[in-house]
């Protein structure tokens, strides 16, 4: 295998809090960090499933409400440069010759890195989708709208009942020629106050209902769908959008080697895995005494950081100055 | 400790948190849902969409009956079956199961005479 030079002296896997502050952490170390995430968003579990919450727990904030608390996480990182990319999760690890390892990416590109981080929490983000789409690929159907513009002028439908696929609808109904939103259930699980304006900016409302198939022909695009009081029908899209929500796994990091039991990776004392200069913080690691916390992450960032650092360069050691010295 | 599904769960069985579990960790049976208390990973995302507040966090300390029913349901052979569930990792690899706990298979029973 052709050996090449590391792009990063840390590569970060995660950027939910506990990645964010590691990413953080190695920008003061002054390594050269890149921070990777399948989510096309920074923040994790806080930002996917509760960004309005409040949160009382981080030591510092008497509270504070979690997309805050992500935006902060960002801010802080960014304080030293670093790469980073989102929309494209990492699938593979493998060691290379001459202490590195190489990462490939979902999108099939490859970075070689002295250390890893893995904050993988729950593990990697699949979008959910439709039994009926299960098999279709078409550029029409998406779980994002990155740019809401593509839905300028268009008909819309929306599948789902939360707060992700209501905001959707909203927003979609200032722009588009029209908008459906297709719910299996009758009760919306999003906040009172969307729904209601849901109700009121001429989305049309499906619930309950059940698509039942996709259909694509002469270059139109359909759903069929099990209205409840009134059978079946058939709703043209030019754009759908699915907002099922997210499903995580593991599966992927099982096969980099790092001993996953279960749905965690086991770590020692410095938060190494079994394989040497990679690291696991956060939910997704394991040792005796493990507490499954925000603040207990961000120290276990800390640790696996600063052993990092001094695993990778023997001019630096285990304990940092402090930040407090810094400049500014 | 894991979150556990309690009685009201029956005869709702909304499943919005099989929507929002995302581990896909909650399990329909017949008479009411159930979250694998080792695959749960303590997220709590189900918590607050239960439409009739029947899912809490479990305490690890003290006896607690919906807990250790959920163990059970999990590991022990349920009536017309062959074998425990086990942990299949994925509630959608095995869909709505035709059986449940003993304790819930007798009060269905028992709501129907």
């Amino acid at each position: 295998m052709s050996e090449r030079r590391p792009e990063y002296d840390v590569a970060v896997i995660g950027a939910g809090p506990i990645g964010l502050y590691a990413a953080y952490y190695s920008g003061f170390r002054g390594l050269k960090t890149g921070l990777f995430d399948g989510l096309p968003q920074v923040g994790g579990q806080v930002a996917t499933m509760y960004p309005d919450k409040l949160i009382h727990d981080v030591a510092g904030f008497p509270s504070i409400k979690g997309i805050d608390f992500v935006r902060n996480l960002s801010e802080q990182s960014k304080r030293h440069a670093h790469d980073l990319h989102l929309s494209d999760a990492v699938v593979g690890l493998e060691t290379l010759s001459g202490a590195a390892y190489r990462l490939t990416t979902e999108r099939g590109k490859t970075y070689v890195a002295k250390a890893i981080i893995v904050a993988a929490g729950l593990g990697k983000c699949t979008p959910r989708t439709l039994p009926a789409l299960e098999t279709v690929h078409s550029p029409n159907v998406m779980h994002f709208a990155p740019d809401l513009s593509v839905l300028n002028n268009q008909n819309v439908i929306v599948a789902g009942g939360g707060d992700s696929a209501v905001d959707w609808a909203v927003a979609a109904s200032r722009i588009a020629k029209s908008v459906t939103i297709i719910h299996r259930r009758g009760r919306f699980r999003a906040h009172e106050a969307s729904v209601q304006e849901m109700y009121q900016c001429g989305v049309r409302v499906i619930a309950p209902g059940e698509v039942t198939s996709y259909c694509a022909a002469g270059g139109k695009e359909s759903l069929e769908v099990n209205v409840s009081s009134a059978g079946a029908e058939e709703i043209a899209f030019d754009k759908l959008i699915v907002a099922l929500g997210f499903h995580s796994d593991l599966s992927v990091v099982e096969s980099w080697g790092l001993g996953v039991d279960g749905f965690r990776i086991p770590v020692a004392a410095n938060m190494e895995t079994n394989l040497a200069r990679v690291f696991a913080v956060g939910d997704v690691s394991e040792y005796p005494g493990k507490v499954r916390l925000i603040a207990v992450g961000f120290g276990e960032a800390a640790i696996a950081v600063n052993h990092a650092a001094a695993a990778i360069s023997p001019r630096l050691s285990v304990m940092p100055a402090h930040s407090t010295n810094e400049e500014k | 400790m894991p979150y556990v599904i309690s009685d009201p769960c029956m005869g709702s069985k909304d499943q919005a948190c099989v929507d929002v579990c995302p581990v896909d960790c909650i399990y329909e049976a017949k008479g009411r849902l159930w979250i694998h208390p080792v695959e749960c990973t303590e997220c709590g995302a189900c918590e607050s969409v239960c439409p009739v507040q029947a899912i809490y966090y479990a305490d690890a300390k003290g006896d607690n009956q919906d807990l250790s029913e959920a163990v059970e349901f999990f590991e022990s052979v349920l009536p017309g079956r062959n074998e425990p569930i086990g942990s299949p990792k994925g509630a959608a690899k095995i869909g709505p199961l035709d059986s449940d706990h003993p304790r819930i298979l007798q009060e269905l029973a028992g709501a129907k005479t």
